[in-house]
């Protein structure tokens, strides 16, 4: 056994573990709700998303390398995938629709001390950006806004969005593997 | 795509972090989830953003989720449920697919034998791909028949109760090796034609060209 019992738990998946998938539910349906609602905004939408992203992990469960991140990076990941890519498929949405949607701001201490440890890691990097940058990358991570949403929200054309974002990701991608 | 002023390096790399960062439009994603089936290179940037970026995890607070395990775990393990109620012939149906051919396909299926999950072959068998069990991975074998033409290829999906198809991967000149939890009884296995490259959206965007129920017993 690792010192990441849900990465133990996608392992067992991946070997038909049907009894692991149940402990893996338990211990992640909640963190993963989370993260569909925000980003879809509609509880409707976020249980049936919710539905398809574990399907997937039994699916893909021996796609999932241990060595390559943790457990619950990996399963956030497939659920930020499947939720951008509903809300980038969904017909004509505004910048101002994806404002509305946005649910609940407040986050919640995070309890897991490696996380916690990430957490203060990723803040001290985020201080090495101007802070309308720094709003921006997080604002695109959290709340699954696209180039376009994050133009509008911040006034600017569309390229500079880009150019201010992909400096701000080089940035912090130096700062954070020093 | 192309900024100039950018290193071909950092090009790959900022791209893998839009991708992660979510930033991309529907197209732009989609031809990025295509080149990470088969490019380990590109599909290690990527995971290494996500490691990177995972500080922000901590961002999403927990939300009470009603009780869907018992939905999940009826469309992934149907045969211990509610056996053979299940019909493949609704996700066709809802997919605009000739199911006359495919009828015609299933009809043709020789009974499994102990370590054939299932055939997919078309009604006059001038294709045809074996899929076999071995310990636990799914092995796919053309066994009649000539890979998708030139530009195209057979992709692979499988299609639990209710649930959007998944992609296995590219059926090309060798035996394709699925590292897999075996489908249950019930799933659907099925091969559409795809541009070179495999399906650009994720999703069966050629014609479906074979389909095979999972039969239990196997």
């Amino acid at each position: 056994m690792s010192d990441d019992p849900v990465a133990d738990l996608i392992t067992k998946c991946a070997g038909g573990d049907r009894a692991a998938f149940r402990l893996l539910y338990r211990a992640t349906a909640a963190k993963l709700m989370g993260v569909l609602l925000r980003i879809l905004g509609e509880r409707a939408e976020a249980e049936d998303a919710l539905q398809e992203v574990y399907t997937r992990v039994w699916l893909r469960a021996g796609r999932f390398d241990p060595a390559r991140g943790r457990g619950m990076t990996w399963l956030v990941a497939v659920s930020r995938n499947l939720a951008i890519d509903r809300l980038r498929a969904r017909p004509s949405e505004t910048a101002d629709d994806a404002m509305e949607t946005v649910p609940d701001r407040t986050p919640r201490a995070e309890t897991r001390l490696v996380a916690a440890g990430e957490a203060r890691r990723i803040a001290d990097c985020f201080t090495t950006l101007e802070p309308d940058r720094a709003e921006a990358v997080r604002g695109a991570y959290l709340d699954g806004l696209s180039y376009a949403d994050l133009a509008a929200r911040h006034a600017v054309p569309l390229n500079t969005m880009r150019t201010w974002l992909r400096r701000s990701l080089l940035k912090l991608k130096e700062c954070l593997d020093r | 795509m192309t900024d100039a002023s950018l290193t071909l390096r950092e090009t790959d790399e900022v791209l893998a972090a839009e991708y992660v960062l979510g930033v991309l439009d529907r197209e732009e994603r989609a031809a990025v989830a295509a080149r990470l089936r088969q490019d380990q290179e590109f599909a290690g940037l990527v995971a290494a953003w996500e490691e990177r970026l995972s500080g922000l995890n901590g961002g999403f607070a927990e939300a009470p989720a009603a009780d869907l395990l018992p939905r999940i775990e009826a469309r992934l393990f149907p045969a211990a449920r509610s056996p053979r109620r299940w019909s493949p012939l609704r996700w066709l149906a809802g997919a605009g697919v000739a199911a006359a051919l495919v009828l015609a396909g299933l009809a043709m299926l020789p009974p499994p034998r102990s370590d054939l999950v299932a055939v997919l072959a078309a009604a006059d068998n001038r294709l045809a791909y074996e899929v076999r069990r071995s310990g636990q991975t799914l092995r796919i074998t053309r066994v009649a028949g000539e890979p998708a033409a030139e530009g195209q290829v057979h992709e692979l999906w499988v299609i639990a109760p209710g649930a959007a198809p998944v992609s296995l991967g590219l059926l090309q000149q060798d035996a394709l090796v699925v590292d897999h939890a075996l489908p249950a009884p019930g799933w659907v296995l099925a091969v559409s034609v795809e541009p070179a490259g495999g399906s650009p959206s994720g999703q069966p965007t050629g014609p479906v060209i074979l389909t095979a129920q999972v039969e239990a017993g196997t």
